[in-house]
């Protein structure tokens, strides 16, 4: 069960992304280059670059304005119009501080993660109706959404969020039969599912929207058994970036097929209205198709209109009220057909834009993103289906593949060394489809030097040649992985902790607020704080430092520091050697392309992925 | 100096446990109430220029958080509930302070100013200040009482009661391990230690500037040290307490230009919707209304969510600087109103 079931609500709002950009460059992290200017707001045209277009970012996450638009019973029909579900507004916490939005590491700012976001559905009045936790995850699926003349930059960029909310609580739902319905759906196993799609982030500083997008989401059932962060459905794999990757499900209790196409069609301005691509018509395969004729005929399944009163490019608020997801009943001649055939999604005059694998295999990890230390281990659940369904005794391999990492020719090298992880070459899928990647972790001994551990991608693959087919390249597995790190003893401030308090001090100048990081007395003034603060698990939102890419073991040095923190002897003034692969600061000179600069730090790093380098490399 | 309302007096002379537990509400929205008045003044400066004055106020407001949460102990161990997550517990501003407290001060929630700073002298101002050198309370008419004088009667009337009305083992309290220099009350003697902290720390005692506990000066005496310009020192030599001190230390510059342009008094209301300041106001106020109801969770029988409480502090704290400093923007400057938001 998922939020692609007909029991489900869909929301519209705004979202806001208030992330610090001081760390998208790499050569901020080496203090011994820091000026005070990277701390200040870029000029015009990036032109001095400074710390970008967000120095003073917070990492803040919150939704903002988010109201529920449309809400769906189990039978097909919508929710009443007395439902109070039909009011609702969809909020985050009212008790705590907000989430905080995080990328894993410099050379790797594709997989932003949100921490510590709580989910209310409430009424207007602000009584909570449900309460729940959004278990923590990263964006997936990024694309250059937003269509029209010239490159848009971050703020053309589209996404997608999906997991699950636990720990829910529910209030008084006597107003709302759906509510009562969802709850009922939730009793088994305490989960709901949550998925929404990002695009049109304002980087306008002047802009009341500064750092904010669109929203617009689902919520809807979910099972202990599934994947918290991926529909078992049918995948849609694009080759063509007029239409982007999606997932749809095949629902026997209604006889019909659901597709989420939220972050699939293009709009022609950020966070605007969707382009008229034509008519869309799902079909499937009549035969499994030969390898001379692999199109075969396509039976016509359903016509999802353009235009017309609920057309998608024609109804003003279709993507607000549906999220995208768009419901095509079938009739049992139909629902045979689709059982074991690829369906694909086409333009009216019959050309494919869209479609499964001729095998209608699909393998993904479902937590993507990880944070080692060395000896670390870690199983890693990876699900197969086929034809939506779990695909079991299927060998999956895993390979490292840093192709999604980021690079550019100046910046320390990614991946290296590769005995950092060690994993098994493959695994086979259970009767579930799940596969386990078993990683173990080891010292990668500091490659990068001012920035700690080494960042790595891991790609499953089904192994067998008849699943072959196109890849999404976002199905890969990123990791972080920690240098190791012992403290020289006593711990001391000038023995081995001022470096890395001064580097939060220059990349996070958000921090002057509360105290100079880089200064011994000041942190020694706040210690209770920083104690509380630094000892924090990272799931909670005032879990400290923000960006959750401080090492276990550094972490642990500082908190026994905190109980006796001596200040040790300061070290010698050395003259700092620039080595030959010492990363520069951008001084306005781009690394990418002329016409991205200034368009954000998703388009940068977008930009500086090694496949799209090592392809320019090769041309 | 604040004027208490006689029929505050009358109610605690009914000798009740309810009584008592109203007043000590009253207590506690007063303690309250001093808190977005420093940190709106606190967050309006520019810690480049006035970083002394910064300094003093920062010091004052964690330790008003302690005297909130000493007041919730005494009514806690009464067998009553701190009410902290409503409407009307934020004070409106311009107004009085809240908690029976009579109208002739009417406090605004403004930039720092010599002018502010002398609302903040007058919230503290104990019975009988210490005339310490250079430092006559010149300008404070004799007046009968004080917020001392305030918990004095608390106290009268808890003796009353006797051990016998407290809550043994001790229930929903906040001890040192959570904040420093809590109290947890289980009797007479506990309570009366609680409550004279709250007012040793703000107004000393008559014989010394200093806090008994906590270390420091009373808040009265260290805003006297921005009146003055000049940091409290202790003497040398063998003097009594009352003599030890004299505001000869370090100066105490204030910088008239490091003070950001806030409005007094902001509404969210008085910003136009969708616009930046509006958002901004909009989220600080869902912060600050968060940090309402995470207190009165802490303050209700789960002290473990004080942490939570704490995080909200420091986030509210970061935004009222961004607010007031104009970032990201520097054309745009806004005043945190300090509202309650029944919805976000």
């Amino acid at each position: 069960m998922s939020y692609l079931h007909p029991l489900r609500l869909h929301f519209v709002g705004k979202f806001q992304a208030n992330v610090s950009t001081v760390n998208n460059d790499l050569a901020h992290f080496n203090n011994a280059t820091f000026k005070p200017s990277y701390q200040e707001m870029q000029g015009p045209n990036m032109n001095p670059p400074n710390g970008w277009f967000n120095p003073q970012g917070d990492a803040a996450f919150r939704l903002r304005g988010c109201r529920v638009t449309s809400a769906w019973m189990p039978d097909g029909t919508s929710a009443a119009d007395s439902d109070a579900i039909t009011q609702c507004l969809v909020d985050d916490s009212d008790s705590q501080v907000c989430a905080k939005l995080v990328d894993l590491d410099p050379q790797q700012q594709l997989v932003s993660m949100i921490w510590g976001l709580q989910v209310r559905i409430t009424k207007t009045d602000g009584t909570t109706l449900l309460r729940g936790d959004f278990e923590p995850a990263a964006f997936t699926d990024m694309w250059n959404r937003a269509t029209g003349s010239g490159e848009a930059g971050d703020m053309g960029f589209g996404a997608m969020y999906q997991s699950i909310l636990t720990n829910l609580q529910w209030g008084d739902l006597s107003s709302s039969t759906f509510l009562q319905t969802l709850k009922m759906s939730s009793q088994q196993d305490g989960l709901l599912s949550i998925k929404f799609n990002v695009d049109g982030i304002n980087m306008d500083f002047k802009s009341p929207d500064f750092m904010c997008g669109r929203v617009v989401g689902s919520i809807g059932p979910a099972s202990a058994a599934e994947p918290h962060h991926i529909v078992l459905g049918r995948q849609f794999m694009t080759e063509d970036s007029r239409l982007n990757f999606f997932v749809a499900r095949v629902d026997e209790t209604t006889s019909s097929v659901f597709l989420d196409l939220g972050n699939t069609l293009s709009t022609a301005s950020p966070g605007g209205s969707l382009n008229n691509v034509g008519n869309l018509t799902l079909g499937v395969y009549s035969s499994i198709p030969a390898t001379s004729n692999p199109a075969g005929t396509v039976v016509p399944l359903g016509t999802i209109p353009a235009l017309g009163r609920y057309g998608y490019a024609s109804e003003p608020d279709w993507y607000s009220r549906t999220a995208g997801v768009v419901v095509l009943s079938l009739t049992s001649q139909q629902l045979e057909l689709v059982q074991s055939a690829p369906l694909v999604l086409s333009t009216g005059n019959g050309t494919s834009l869209i479609s499964e694998w001729t095998s209608g295999a699909f393998v993904r990890a479902d937590q993507f993103v990880f944070r080692l230390s060395p000896g670390d281990r870690v199983q890693i659940a990876v699900f197969a289906t086929q034809w939506g369904r779990p695909l079991s005794g299927a060998q999956v391999d895993f390979t490292f593949d840093d192709s999604g990492l980021q690079a550019g020719s100046s910046d320390p090298e990614v991946a290296k060394p590769p005995t950092a992880l060690t994993f098994n070459g493959s695994a086979v899928t259970d009767q579930n489809g799940k596969a386990i990647l078993e990683i173990v972790a080891s010292d990668p001994q500091n490659p990068r030097k001012f920035i700690d551990g080494q960042v790595y991608g891991i790609r499953p693959v089904l192994s067998d040649a008849q699943f072959a087919g196109p890849m999404n390249p976002w199905n890969f597995v990123s990791f972080l992985v920690w240098d190791a790190f012992t403290p020289s003893e006593p711990v001391s401030w000038w023995g081995c902790l001022q470096p890395i308090f001064q580097q939060y001090a220059n990349l996070y100048p958000v921090m002057q607020r509360f105290l100079d990081l880089s200064s011994y007395e000041q942190v020694c003034a706040n210690i209770r704080l920083l104690e509380l603060a630094f000892g924090l698990d990272p799931a909670n939102p005032n879990s400290m430092p923000v960006t959750r890419d401080l090492s276990p073991a550094k972490r642990q040095a500082i908190l026994r520091w905190f109980k006796n923190p001596e200040l040790g002897t300061p070290p010698h003034r050395s003259i700092v050697v620039p080595t030959e692969r010492d990363v520069s600061a951008r001084t306005g000179a781009a690394e990418v392309q002329t016409p991205l600069i200034g368009r954000g730090g998703k388009t940068e790093a977008a930009a500086k992925r090694l496949m799209l380098t090592r392809k320019a490399q090769a041309s | 100096m604040i004027r208490l309302r006689a029929n505050i007096l009358d109610r605690l002379k009914t000798g009740d446990e309810k009584a008592v537990c109203d007043t000590l509400q009253d207590a506690i929205e007063l303690e309250h109430s001093t808190i977005p008045l420093y940190l709106y003044a606190l967050s309006s400066l520019d810690p480049r220029k006035n970083a002394s004055i910064a300094q003093i106020l920062q010091s004052v407001v964690i330790e008003e958080m302690l005297h909130m949460a000493l007041a919730a102990n005494v009514v806690n161990a009464l067998g009553g509930s701190p009410q902290i997550d409503k409407p009307d517990f934020v004070p409106c501003y311009p107004g009085p302070l809240p908690g029976g407290v009579e109208s002739d001060l009417t406090v605004h929630l403004a930039p720092f100013s010599m002018l502010q700073l002398e609302t903040f002298l007058n919230i503290e101002t104990p019975h009988d200040p210490i005339p310490l050198r250079a430092a006559r309370a010149a300008g404070f008419a004799d007046q009968p009482v004080t917020i001392g004088d305030f918990y004095k009667a608390i106290e009268e009337s808890l003796i009353a009661l006797g051990d016998g009305s407290f809550a043994n083992p001790p229930r929903h309290q906040i001890g040192p391990d959570l904040m420093d220099n809590a109290v947890v009350v289980t009797n007479v003697d506990t309570a009366i230690q609680a409550l004279t902290t709250i007012v040793e720390q703000g107004e000393g005692t008559p014989s010394t500037p200093k806090e008994v506990v906590g270390g420091g000066y009373a808040h009265y005496y260290r805003f006297m040290q921005i009146k003055k310009g000049h940091l409290l020192v202790k003497r040398p030599g063998n003097l009594p307490p009352a003599q030890q001190d004299t505001y000869s230390g370090d100066l105490v510059p204030f910088d008239p230009s490091g003070v950001y342009a806030v409005p007094i008094d902001p509404k969210a209301a008085n910003y136009p919707v969708s616009s930046a300041q509006r958002l901004a106001c909009d989220n600080f106020n869902s912060t600050y209304t968060s940090l309402l109801r995470s207190l009165h969770t802490t303050l209700n029988g789960q002290p473990d969510q004080l942490d939570t409480a704490i995080g909200l502090m420091m986030s509210l704290k970061g935004q009222a600087e961004q607010m007031m400093s104009g970032i990201p923007n520097p054309a745009v400057i806004t005043g945190p109103s300090f509202e309650y938001l029944s919805v976000s």
